[in-house]
């Protein structure tokens, strides 16, 4: 199994990063389109996620979801704890976040997609948690400072990053020490070509 | 990758079947690609 056979690709990571904005604003604005990924409400039950509390999210708090497993599978969090979402798109993952850690908690998501970012704070509205806030910002630069958080969690970003060893040093800046990285992350079992690695088409397709 | 970025407590969970039925199952099959979800600590 392999999550870091892309660290040493030289792709153009601006290229990259725009990419990747293209797509996820596809994903906000369309999130029933044509994806080559599933997304919203069935992935987050395919993915194991709880029913009932994803059942009492608003459509536009779910059908943006395009993670790729549960953060939450290996350790669920704790009541209080602060929470940093890496990437967190339209916030279904700083939802369970926020629910898990109750409002005696925190839950910042952070994201680079505008789209995303409307479409996540306007559903914290609707639901009127107070606790969870979203965030403008690159996971090589969280707007977040050193030690803040408990936890931090991601979904399915770490892989469409290029300079992986950054993010996680990133990540390991704003944890508190002891603080736990709980992230689903996609990895490849048969090594993926470098003709195809340095394709930039191919890291969203 | 996590252990050299200073890590340590690392746990992998099982693999999901993320991409099964969709578009993008046929390229996830060929290079085996999976969800997983993994856990680590920051040393206190």
């Amino acid at each position: 199994m392999s999550v870091d056979s892309q660290a040493d690709v030289a792709v153009d990571a601006c290229q990259l990063r725009e990419e990747v904005k293209s797509k996820y604003r596809e994903v906000a604005l369309d999130p029933h389109g044509k994806h080559h990924f599933h997304t919203g409400r069935y992935l987050a039950k395919r993915l194991g996620y709880d029913d009932g509390f994803v059942g009492s999210l608003p459509d536009a708090a779910v059908e943006s979801f395009a993670g790729v497993a549960s953060p939450f599978a290996l350790r669920p969090l704790a009541r209080g704890e602060r929470v940093v979402d890496v990437g967190s798109g339209a916030g279904f993952d700083s939802f369970v976040a926020g629910h898990q850690v109750g409002p005696s908690g925190r839950v910042i998501g952070i994201d680079m997609t505008e789209e995303m970012l409307a479409k996540s704070r306007a559903s914290a509205a609707t639901l009127g948690l107070t606790h969870v806030e979203f965030r403008d910002g690159l996971a090589e630069e969280l707007p977040i400072e050193d030690g803040w958080a408990d936890v931090v969690i991601s979904n399915g970003v770490i892989n469409l990053c290029p300079d992986k060893p950054a993010v996680l040093s990133e990540i390991r800046r704003v944890l508190r020490p002891g603080g736990r990285l709980q992230f689903a992350d996609i990895a490849n079992g048969k090594p993926v070509p470098e003709s195809a690695l340095r394709n930039i088409d191919l890291w969203t397709a | 990758m996590l252990a050299q970025a200073g890590f340590v407590d690392v746990e992998v969970g099982s693999p999901v079947d993320t991409f099964g039925g969709a578009s993008g199952e046929a390229k996830a099959r060929l290079f085996e690609v999976f969800g997983y979800p993994f856990l680590a600590r920051k040393p206190a």
